[in-house]
């Protein structure tokens, strides 16, 4: 994987190297070009540093970010002006950062990608005024070095590839750190906290020197935890009641905690027992886990932690790695969401497509393996992982281009060895269960149905359920299938968690078309005899399957939304609009909600003693021109509420009570026998609701923005509430970000926090 | 006895349309990303009542970026679509300021107002400068069934609006 995480630092080093790169990639200039091909090599350079963690090397684009070369892109922008994609980044980019760079810097980016777009490099600078449409200049066809990667050269100039373990060896062995871009020596003035340029500094965000200490990968602090006791099938089958030891609590995924010592006659007490500062510079949607008193943390870096749940103790740490190489919030790619607990072994799923085996005592590696064997460009995941009678279960983000064999799969591995047991591919292909389903796409053609958040497990039916996204392209004309279902993706999927064999699916979604994932939490539910699983996707549709056999229940709609015109009450199956089933690239659709969602990662919790579904949801349209141009509005109705947070009665869906604010809400719910429900949101508050009325009990502001998966477990008898508070990620973020101009928060305060009641005196 | 019936029901179905209703919209930024957010905000609130085919339209709107220019009542194809000019609405004010209009309405705006498929938009001055693309204006906002507003972080119990469960769709 290192692959990503390589090259910004590479191109940095090119940079302080200076005009190498002009004199090592040849580019065509022709006199009549509109920039000089100068300004493609430092635009090259200046990619790759800023913008090809999320647009990737290519250009191609991933999960938020669009492509910036081929068909889609050309649809978009060959019929508008040069000025007007300048603009656009230069408002916008790099992300959460828009305008921070210097306007050369921005120049020599559009070139680029210009260039990368066939247009010739000519003699006279980029004009950023230039009302000289794309299409114009711009045959779409890349030249042959466009997507060079810029690292080769400097690789050879400077030694070892920065960023590779060989340079961290050099660095930690005494080694000078590579120069800062815009001063000899590391010499410049330093960055504001924020990462942002001091007046007048010209500042290079990738210089690991300025913004991360020098970091050691490997077990920095060992543990040495005693009397530790093993994580047993039956605890997770029924875990204790002071425990949190996966990424919902129990296997049904309810966030829901028996503990009722914090209740709603003393929750306005509440106070911070103790805050643990996180690493910055990424993104983190984190879930604390906590076994007998300790507290597993994972951090930007793959930084895993082993607190002392009571006071905050560090107790071991390992820096898995590879470490940030730009500052600020990252992507929705570069984040883990659970990490799991069995025998005495914590298990890490990276975001790179990594498995871990840490022993829970000590943080040392017992093993490690790949979900794809480093097969490169393949293989991400973020959605954590469960742990199924001995076996770890991870999903699979980044599963390949069209016109290659590989897809998207579910994959476990023994718990004890690492060995890999079974995979189970996401899309259908020929001649399986729904493989017809595709139009008359070939197989190597069927993307996407990436499984980005982790499944869940009924003991009892022994079936794991998961949800995966849409397909790929997400743009139903882009992608090719006409009006296919595209099969498993955005689908409910059961598999039998002993071999993989998929028992059932159901199809939320057919030939989804607005990157409106369906891939998040399956709550599993009893009522008497009749077996439940709930899911509630982007479109804000709460869905109830019979988890026996996938059998339609009944759905409610939850906000607005104008995706649908119908939702078949005996199938279940949507109808879409007309405008979108005639969709075409180079005209405007309106999606509400939008890739923001309805309902997004931030999970629901099933608070069983009032049979009550407590769910994040958020409220913001799109108007999107193909996969390159979104535009935001409020939803129509919502008074400016981008929030809601509604509660639901699980036995037949009936609404019980919603509460709306401006800002989104940006953690799951945890709710707990206490009757109160905790819930973080953008703008930095975390408060208590009382789970049967919606009415906030208590309420705090923390550091930025309170994002993850809040928890809450015992010890020593106390009962405590911990929630992280964090950046980064895709539309969660995205949207809210720009639409709540009103809204300011540091881009620092990545962090863990514990609440409690005060002693009793 | 029959015909009696089917006739009462018969006028009373013909009738519904003719009765007076009530209808209100939220006005927000229209879309904007981070190039045309600082021109393109404000906030506001309009009402309008259906008395047989008069449609009496009032409204509010503050804090725009720029002098508000023109309004106008648009129809889109859904609820939350955009769409093209109807009728225009009078304008006073500056980035504060007041919107009215009186009309006769044909019976297709009728069809639009009843659906949610027509909405309010103001323009001003500076939004968007050199925006060439996607609808252009300010703040809008579509009219829905009168309903109540939620006050933000105050519980609403049981049943609550939602526009494509609240408003009838043909």
């Amino acid at each position: 994987m290192p692959h990503v995480a390589l090259r910004p630092r590479a191109a940095l080093l090119l940079a302080a190297a200076g005009a190498a790169l002009a004199g090592t990639i040849a580019v065509a200039q022709q006199p009549g070009g509109l920039f000089t091909r100068a300004q493609v090599a430092a635009g090259r350079s200046a990619y790759a540093e800023q913008c090809a963690a999320c647009h990737q090397s290519d250009l191609a684009g991933a999960t938020d970010a669009p492509a910036l070369t081929g068909a889609s892109f050309n649809a978009v922008w060959g019929k508008r002006a040069v000025a007007a994609l300048y603009s656009k980044i230069h408002a916008s980019m790099p992300y959460g950062r828009g305008g921070s760079l210097d306007d050369a810097t921005y120049d020599a980016i559009v070139a680029y990608i210009l260039y990368a777009n066939g247009a010739p490099a000519g003699d006279t600078p980029l004009d950023r005024r230039t009302t000289t449409r794309l299409g114009a200049v711009a045959s779409g066809k890349p030249p042959a070095d466009a997507f060079a990667d810029p690292a080769a050269p400097a690789t050879a100039a400077t030694g070892a590839p920065a960023g590779s373990t060989a340079s961290q060896e050099a660095q930690i062995g005494g080694a000078k750190e590579a120069a800062p871009a815009n001063g000899p020596g590391g010499a410049a003035a330093p960055a504001t906290s924020a990462g942002f340029a001091a007046p007048g500094q010209k500042v290079k965000y990738a210089d690991p020197g300025r913004f991360v200490l020098p970091s050691k990968p490997g077990l920095s602090l060992k543990g040495a935890i005693a009397g530790y006791r093993p994580v047993t099938d039956a605890m997770l089958r029924d875990p204790p009641p002071g425990d949190w030891l996966m990424f919902r609590r129990n296997y049904q995924g309810w966030s829901y905690s028996p503990l009722a010592q914090i209740d709603t006659g003393n929750v306005a007490r509440l106070q911070l027992k103790w805050m643990w500062s996180m690493p910055e510079n990424g993104t983190m949607e984190d879930t604390p886990l906590v076994h007998d008193g300790i507290m597993y943390m994972w951090g930007v870096g793959n930084v895993i932690q082993a607190l002392d749940a009571r006071d905050g103790e560090l107790l071991w740490e390992n820096r898995l790695g590879p470490f940030p190489t730009s500052a600020g919030p990252g992507p929705s790619s570069v984040e883990t969401r659970a990490m799991g607990l069995w025998g005495t072994n914590l298990y890490v799923n990276t975001p790179e497509g990594w498995v871990y085996a840490l022993d829970a005592r000590s943080g040392e590696e017992v093993w490690k393996t790949h979900i794809t064997d480093e097969k490169p460009g393949v293989g991400r995941s973020t959605g954590g992982l469960i742990i199924i009678k001995g076996k770890v279960i991870v999903g699979m983000t980044n599963c390949g281009r069209k016109g290659t064999p590989d897809h998207c799969y579910i994959s476990a591995y023994d718990a004890a060895t690492g060995k890999r047991d079974w995979t189970f591919t996401t899309v259908a292909l020929t001649g399986q269960p729904g493989g017809d389903s595709w139009g008359d796409l070939p197989d190597d053609e069927r993307k996407g149905s990436e499984t980005w958040i982790a499944g869940t497990y009924d003991p009892a039916l022994d079936t794991t359920y998961w949800g995966t996204a849409q397909g790929k392209p997400w743009r139903r004309d882009e992608r090719g299938s006409a009006t296919g279902a595209t099969d498993y993706a955005n689908s409910t999927l059961a598999l039998d968690p002993g071999t993989g064999k998929l028992r059932w699916w159901f199809n939320h979604a057919p030939g989804e078309t607005f990157d409106l994932d369906e891939v998040f939490e399956r709550v599993l539910v009893d009522h008497g005899e009749r077996k439940s699983l709930f899911t509630i996707g982007k479109a804000g549709i709460l869905w109830q399957l019979d988890r026996r056999d996938g059998k339609f229940l009944g759905a409610t709609e939850t906000v607005f939304q104008n995706v649908f015109t119908r939702i078949d009450p005996v199938t279940g199956r949507p109808s879409y609009r007309d405008d979108v089933v005639k969709q075409q690239s180079d005209q405007w659709l309106a999606s509400c909600p939008g890739p923001e969602g309805g309902h997004n990662w931030q999970a629901m919790s099933y608070h069983q003693p009032s049979d009550a579904l407590v769910i994040p949801l958020s409220q913001s349209c799109v108007l999107m021109l193909g996969n390159g141009s979104q535009v935001y509005y409020e939803m129509p109705g919502t008074s400016g509420n981008l929030g809601r947070l509604s509660a639901y009665r699980a036995r037949d869906r009936a609404p019980l009570w919603t509460v709306q604010q401006r800002a989104p809400f940006l953690t799951s719910v945890v709710s707990t026998a206490g009757n109160l429900a905790f819930v973080g949101d953008f703008d930095r508050v975390f408060r208590a609701i009382d789970v049967r009325t919606g009415e906030t009990l208590w309420k705090t502001r923390l550091g930025t923005t309170v994002q993850g998966f809040p928890v809450s477990f015992a010890v020593d008898g106390k009962q405590y509430v911990a929630v992280t508070t964090a950046l980064g990620g895709g539309s969660p973020q995205l949207k809210p970000g720009t639409m709540l101009t009103e809204v300011h928060r540091p881009i620092t305060g990545y962090a863990v926090y514990v609440f409690g009641l005060p002693e009793e005196r | 006895m029959r015909w009696t019936l089917a006739g009462l029901l018969l006028t009373a179905i013909l009738a519904a349309p003719l009765q007076a209703a009530d209808y209100q919209a939220d006005l927000g930024p229209m879309p904007l990303d981070d190039e045309t957010k600082a021109v393109i905000a404000g906030r506001g609130e309009a009402e309008a009542r259906l008395d047989g085919a008069r449609l009496t339209v009032s409204g509010r709107f503050r804090g725009l970026p720029s002098r508000a220019t023109a309004a106008h009542l648009l129809i889109g194809p859904a609820i939350g679509v955009p769409g093209s000019k109807a009728l225009a609405l009078s304008v006073s004010g500056d980035t504060d300021g007041t919107i009215a209009g009186r009309y006769r309405l044909s019976k297709a705006q009728v069809a639009a107002l009843r659906t949610g498929r027509l909405y309010v938009q103001i323009d001003s001055e500076q939004a968007p400068p050199g925006y060439s693309w996607g609808p252009k204006g300010t703040l809008w906002g579509w009219l829905l069934p009168a309903h109540a507003r939620a006050t933000p972080g105050v519980p609403q119990r049981g049943a609550w609006f939602l526009p494509q469960l609240d408003t009838p769709w043909r």
